[in-house]
Order: structure tokens, then sequence, then C-alpha cells
């Protein structure tokens, strides 16, 4: 029965899973609505606010997608990994880690470069490529520990999110610490850093942002898809003894693939700090994006282009729960639990799935 | 076996079942009598093992009716066949490895002490004792034993004794054999016989002919999900059962060769090879292989074949002593330089090293290859190159069906071997190293495959032949060593041997001095 039942969920097409998603989702926002109703709120209002919150307005826009974009990239970061194999949890701490890698760079260098467009520009490579590095790093590790150690990854970058939240944290409070500042944070990044919005107004969203966010996922699809390091990396996530037969070497794959998931974490971070945040803040204080993209990757059954619209639809959701907190009386906890079901009824099938091919049930009749 | 008004144990009537298109079972009719054994013989892919899901409960049929013991019968899970008496031993052991084989037996069914419901691990260990005892099983004396730490043999006769411990009257074992060693199979054939004057009623899944013959009262045979015919074991030859199953003539012998080895080109000195519990399982092995040559490796499973094909193969590293291809040390090759210095590989497991079952052909294609111009170039894969390549594969080695963009795990056995062995000799290799090449599969897909490697051979191609199967190795082999606890123990002529002799070499004639201990003459060379 379990085994039937696997099986049938392991055969499930990319259509029939774009239709578990929708329906997925509409169950969710109707269950969600039952829960406002029965909480004694006006439902349609509620629905409305939804809509509103996330579309309504230039402004509200541009927050969707602002938050769209970071749910993307670190959506991606997790689908790399969870394609391969490897169960990476750590993308909210190589996010800190990368994202404190580009802030501290920039502020670095930037006496070193002239002020104008062109050291911007610089400045901001160099802040993306201090991000991945430092992301990728900090993903290495716990993937190091899973290929030569054979520490359980899953608890590694677990506890390596809890050690980057601490670390950041007292640099930031202490050695990194604005002076003068009245919150705990970094000196904030020179006028030269930072991009346009071009369309939107000053939103801490750029166009241009949106942009890098859509090829790098294009970029991530093609590595994944079309080049040899994407073929062993998928292989050993589908059948690691195959890709070992193969000859892909099983061990460098894994810290390739957590070092390839974590650096995409880190240019996440660089997005957050140049485009929206431009100084680097408390850890603990910042979105869990790391996580939610976890949810993120399953909602799109780990495929990078998939993460584009579950990306939308949770900064669809975050941006709308912003302002029905703002303009409405109705809890911003009945927002989190519509996200929550969205979760339970789409991304769980999709770890289910991933369960039963882990535990080896289903789809082995010959 | 019929007694005037006993009904039969099972009947099944006009079963049909479909996946898709695809009709796995046209109605098929199969009866089997109270107290036999009955064979259900057939190709991969001939729609056995769909059958006797539909029996289990597995599957839902489509058409058709069950009858169990005169009485109709519908099983919406196995739970239900379990529960009028059905028994299935799968093919691929239905164990929790980490779990202990009291553990294992009792799983689903533990009895329960009181009511506080306690397992009442005492009760179950009596009981299966009991069972052991009957059968003559040494599963008694494991019962702490996790299932990883037992061979294959014992697996399966755990599997049993899950079953009779369950109550199953009828017994269905899914290709029993294919994993066991000749003696493993004398076993087997006794604990059913034994199982059968018990008055227990057994179901045979199997493509090999001579065991059929051997253990069974009838022999049902499937060709393309239709019965062909059944057929008392008495009454009928392997060459007939070879014709219904295959639908022509087969021809078993051994050709003789008309070319010459030429030089050697694989060499092995004194490997020492550890495995994966840590103990030494390749002893001091020498082996050289000439273009042109078909060397077998026989051996009871589990004598360190595996592990000496992995160190040739560059799988696993030795801990001493050197492997040279073509006069030059490869000891420390990876696989990946390996592969693309001219060494292929068939593995000994299709379903989980030689195919990743989720990929299409396509992509299982790529699988090996993925190094190798023209079908990665910089690192970017060519896939309109794999795609041509696969369809060559599929085209040449008459893979059915013919569909470049079906999964792996859509295929039968046997499809997916002759895939498999396309792939590998693919792209003109120098050694070709072959585990089980024809293992599970069917009798028409061996004769392909055995005839390709041997027009290999006569190219020029060294091969090497693991095989469990003495039939195998003696007819395809120029030479045959006989691997046994980690050392070459002899290496012979195949025209020169019987298969009683090469069978007592590999169960190490030193160790079972009674009955081998004078028969050893004109064996060692």
């Amino acid at each position: 029965m379990m085994d039937r039942v696997a099986g049938r969920m392991l055969e499930a097409t990319v259509l029939e899973r774009l239709g578990i998603a929708l329906a997925s989702i509409t169950t969710a926002i109707l269950v969600g609505l039952l829960a406002v109703t029965a909480s004694g709120y006006n439902p349609v209002l509620f629905l409305n606010n939804l809509i509103v919150g996330s579309i309504g307005s230039e402004r509200v826009l541009a927050r969707t997608l602002r938050l769209s974009t970071f749910f993307v990239l670190t959506g991606v970061a997790v689908a790399i990994a969870f394609r391969a194999g490897v169960f990476n949890i750590g993308v909210q701490g190589q996010f800190i880690v990368g994202g404190i890698c580009c802030t501290m760079s920039i502020l670095w260098a930037a006496p070193l470069l002239p002020n104008g467009t062109v050291g911007g520009i610089v400045l901001m490579l160099l802040g993306t490529v201090a991000a991945a590095i430092g992301g990728g790093l900090y993903g290495a590790l716990p993937g190091v520990l899973k290929a030569y150690a054979d520490a359980n990854e899953i608890i590694t970058t677990i506890m390596l999110n809890f050690i980057a939240i601490g670390v950041v944290s007292w640099l930031i409070t202490n050695p990194f610490r604005a002076e003068g500042a009245t919150n705990v944070r970094t000196e904030s990044l020179p006028d030269n850093v930072g991009l346009p919005p071009i369309v939107f107004g000053d939103s801490g969203f750029s166009v241009i942002g949106l942009a890098l966010t859509l090829v790098l996922v294009a970029v991530v699809a093609v590595v994944m898809t079309r080049t040899r390091s994407g073929y062993d990396m998928v292989t050993s996530g589908y059948q690691a003894s195959a890709a070992v037969y193969s000859g892909v070497d099983a061990k460098r794959t894994i810290v390739t693939t957590m070092t390839f998931s974590g650096a995409v974490a880190g240019i996440a971070s660089a997005l957050y700090v140049i485009m929206f945040q431009g100084n680097f803040i408390e850890p603990a204080s910042i979105h869990t994006y790391g996580y939610d993209a976890i949810a993120v990757s399953l909602l799109a059954a780990n495929n990078p282009v998939g993460v584009i619209p579950a990306g939308l639809l949770f900064g669809g959701l975050n941006s709308s729960g912003s302002y029905i907190q703002t303009y409405s009386d109705v809890p911003v906890q009945l927002i989190d639990g519509i996200v929550g079901l969205v979760i339970v009824f789409v991304a769980a099938p999709e770890l289910f799935r991933m369960a039963a091919k882990r535990t080896g049930l289903g789809g082995d009749d010959e | 076996m019929t007694t005037g008004n006993t009904p039969p144990a099972v009947r099944l009537e006009g079963i049909t079942k479909r996946f898709g298109d695809v009709v796995a079972n046209d109605h098929v009719d199969f009866t089997l009598e109270a107290g036999s054994i009955h064979a259900l013989l057939g190709e991969n892919g001939s729609g056995k093992t769909t059958l006797m899901s539909v029996l289990y409960g597995l599957y839902d049929q489509d058409e058709g009716e069950i009858y169990i013991d005169g009485e109709p019968q519908t099983f919406d899970t196995p739970r239900d066949a379990m529960d009028a008496g059905v028994g299935m031993i799968h093919q691929h052991f239905q164990l929790v490895e980490p779990m202990t084989v009291l553990q294992n037996v009792i799983l689903g069914h533990e009895p329960v002490t009181n009511d506080f419901g306690f397992v009442d691990e005492e009760a179950a260990r009596e009981e299966i004792e009991a069972i052991s005892t009957r059968y003559g099983f040494e599963v008694g004396d494991h019962l702490d034993v996790p299932i990883r730490d037992l061979d294959l043999g014992t697996r399966q006769r755990v599997e049993i004794v899950k079953s009779l411990y369950r109550g199953a009257e009828i017994l269905v074992l899914d290709e029993p054999t294919a994993v066991l060693t000749p003696q493993e199979v004398d076993r087997l054939m006794e604990v059913m016989e034994d199982l059968r004057a018990d008055g227990r009623s057994l179901i045979f899944i199997s493509h090999k002919l001579d065991e059929a013959l051997t253990i069974a009262d009838d022999i049902t045979v499937l060709r393309g999900g239709t019965a062909v015919g059944t057929v008392p074991a008495s009454e009928t030859t392997e060459q007939e059962l070879a014709q219904m199953m295959v639908g022509r003539e087969v021809l078993f012998d051994r050709k003789p060769r008309e070319t010459t080895p030429g030089a050697p080109i694989l060499e092995v000195d004194g490997l020492r090879v550890t495995g994966d519990r840590g103990l030494e399982k390749v002893s001091e092995v020498e082996l050289s292989v000439r273009e042109g040559e078909i060397f077998g490796i026989a051996g009871v499973q589990g004598n360190g074949q595996t592990e000496l094909i992995e160190a040739l193969t560059g799988l696993r590293t030795p801990d001493s002593g050197a492997v040279r291809f073509g006069g030059e040390e490869i000891t420390e090759m990876t696989r990946r330089d390996r592969t693309e210095a001219g060494i292929a590989y068939i593995p000994e497991d299709r379903h989980t090293e030689g195919l990743v079952m989720e990929y299409d052909l396509v992509r299982n294609g790529l699988l090996g290859n993925q190094t190798i111009a023209p079908f990665v170039k910089n690192g970017f894969i060519d896939w309109e190159v794999v795609r041509d390549h696969t369809e060559e594969i599929i085209d040449e080695f008459d893979v059915q069906p013919p569909d470049a963009d079906n999964k792996a795990s859509s295929l039968s056995g046997g499809n997916q071997q002759k895939f498999i062995v396309g792939r590998e000799i693919g792209h003109d290799p120098a050694v070709l190293i072959a585990s089980h090449p024809t293992r599970g599969v069917d009798i028409g897909s061996i004769e392909f495959i055995h005839n390709r490697l041997i027009e290999l051979r006569d190219q020029g191609l060294a091969i090497v032949v693991v095989s469990s199967k003495l039939e195998e190795i003696q007819k395809l082999s120029d030479r045959i060593a006989v691997m046994y606890e980690g050392e070459f123990i002899d290496t012979v002529d195949p025209n020169a041997v019987t298969e009683e002799e090469i069978g007592l070499l590999m169960a190490g004639q030193r160790l079972d001095e009674t009955d081998a201990a004078e028969t050893d003459s004109g064996v060692q060379t």
C-alpha cells in the first residue's frame, strides 16, 4: 500500500505536479479564509487585502518583487543541493556569512577606489564575489564534513546556522559596529553602491536586481541540465551508486554541490545588502529567507526554474502579510498560517516523494 | 497431486492487468493444485511478476477472478492475501537491514504479552525456532543478528520463515535462485520439497529451465503476458520449454572458436583488497587477460569477486599488488580515468549501478560517458549527440520498446541489460569487464548478449566475465579461474572440465572433505 502510494507520487509528471501545486494553493487559501471567518473577521476583506497587499500598488508590487528575488535566489540555492541529494538546511547561515563578507569587503575597499559609477560597479562586483566565496566556503564546510567525516549534513548545517548568527552578531556588535549608530549595524555602504530602481521609486527594489536574479536562475538551470558537473550532481542525487559507477567522485561531488549551493546563497545575500539593506544588521533579525527557501524549493519540486513562480508566491504572501498587519486588525499570524498551509499542501507531498526515494520505496517494479 | 475433491490451492481465471497501453497479463488462467509445486516460467517482461503481484494484492487486476482453496477472493492489499494464507518471497528481499532476524520476522505481526501491548519476544522466539528446526534452517541460531550481516542465502530463508510465521499455506517464490550459489540452490530445493511434503503449495517463478524441471510438478509458461501452456514436468524437455518461452528454437551449445588470443593487456600481480567490513576479500590474486580472450571467473558469490572487479575497474583501492593495463601500471587510477583509457564495465547490479532508474534512456546513455567527446565538450553536454548515440544502441541491441524517451525503470530486465551492454561497448574499449552480464535476464536476451560478447572477443577485445552461472562461464570462457575465499584456487580449461568439477572447486574442495577429497583428480592443473 505504502509502496503503491509512494510509487504513484514518484511518477507524477511535471504537468500533474503543476496542477497539484495550483490546487494546493487554492485549497490552502480557502482553508485560510475559513480560519479567518471562524476568527470573526471578514473573509472578503481579507482576500481583498491579500491581493491589494501584494500587487495593489506600485509600492507593494515593488516590495513583493523585492522579497521574491530573495526567495527565488535562496530557493535556487536549496534546489541545487536537494537535486543532488544533499540536504542543505544551512542556506540561512550561508546567506548571513555571504552578506557580512559582501558588506565588509565593500566597506574596506571603498577608500581605495574612485567615488563615481565605475568605482561603484567595481565595489558591487567585489562584494558579490566576496559573498559568493564566503557563502560557498561556509557551505563547503558541512560538505567536507559529510564527505570525509560522514557527518549528517542536516544536523551540521542547522548548527552552522546558529554559529553564523552568533559570530556575525558578535562581529557587528563589536569590531564592525558603525560609530555612533544607535542600533546594531555596520557602517552604511558608500553612496555609489546600490542599484537604481529605474521603474519603481525608492523602494529597495531594482529591476536590475530582478534581471540579475533571472539571469542567475538561468545559469543554474543550464549548469544543472547541460553541463557535465550538473549531470554528475543530479545523477548523484537520483542514484548515488550509479553516479559512482559512472566515474563520479562521490565525495568531491558532495563538496562541489554544497559550495555551489552556498555560493548562490551568498549571492542572494549580496543582492540583499546592495539592493535593499545598504548595510548589515543583527543577523537574528533578518527574515529567515534561508529556511523559507526550503519550502520554496520543495514547492518547485527542486526545479531551479520552478523556483521562480514559487518565489513569487512567497514574496506575494509575505508582502500581503506586512500590508494586512499595517492596514487591518487581522493578526499577521493568520497570514503565516496560510503560508504554512501552502507548505503543508504543496511542499509536503514533494517531501514525501524525496523521503520515499531515499528509503527506496515505490517505483521499483520490473 | 490432485486428490479427488480437494479444490486447487490457487485458481486464477482470466486475469488481465494493463499498465496504460501495455497489457502485462492478457486473460491468464493458472491453477496451483494443493500440495504441489508449480513453476511459472517466462522471460523477463513476460508478466510472471505482475501475475503474482495480482495474486498477492499488490496490483488490482482489471479483469479476472482469484480463487483460494476454491473460494473467490479479492485482495486489496498484501495483508488481505496474507490473511488468506498467501505468502510471497520477493526477488528483492523485503527485509529491514539494520534490524535483527527476530524483529524482521515478527514485523507487523508482533505477538503481544498483555493489555499493555508489549511485544512478547519470548513467544515469538520459540515459534520461530520451532519453524527453523522443522525445516532444518540455521535461522534459529541467528535470531539476534542484524540482517545486513547475513549472506543472501540465509536472508532468503529468513524471508521463508517470515511467511511461515505468518501462517502462509501458499508460498510464492519470485526467482528465488537468482542470487544463490549452486549449493544454496540445492538447499532451497530441499526446503521446497519439505514444504510440499508438509502439505503446502508453492509457486516457483523462474526463467531457469533446469530448475523448473527438477523441482516442479507442473510448469506453466508465460510469453508476452499470455499463458502459452501448462505441462507436467515429467512430460516435457528443456528444448520444448525453451521453445515455448522464446517462441522459436534456442541453441545452447558452445561453438568452437576460430581466432587465437593476442598479447596480454590486463594483468594483475599479488593483489590484496579489503572489503567493506574490513576483512581481506582478495588475497594474492594474479591474472593475465589477453586481447581476444574471454577470461571467466567462477565462484560462489561473496568469495571476493566483487572486490576484485572493483579493484580492476577503479572503484576500490587495493591494499597491495599491481594492476597493469597495456603494460602501464593503473593501480591508483580512478574509475573515470580508466573509462577514458578504454576499460569498460558492465556492473553487477543494473538497478543500482548500471542505470539511473528515474532517467530516460537518453540520459542513461550519457552515464559513464560524461567526460568523453563528442558527448561532452568543454564541460557542456551535447544532448543531440547523446540522443543519436542512444538511438543507435537501442537499434543495434534490439532494446524493446525502442523509444529513447522511456524511463529505464519501465524496461524489462533483459532490455535494461542489453542497453547497458550496448552502451559499455559503444566507445570501442580495449578491455570489457562484465560482472554477471546476464543475471536475471531472459533466455532470448542471454543468447543475444553471449553472441555479442563472443563476436567482440573475435574482434580482439579482452573480456573478463564474472558469473555464478556455471553454464554461462563454461560457454563463454577461454579460461576459467575459480575463486574461493579470495584466491584463485585453480584455473581450468573449460573444454577439459565438467560442471560438477567446477562446482566442487567453487565449494572450496579442501573444506568439504567428505564429498570432494577423492574427486579432485583431473581438475587440478
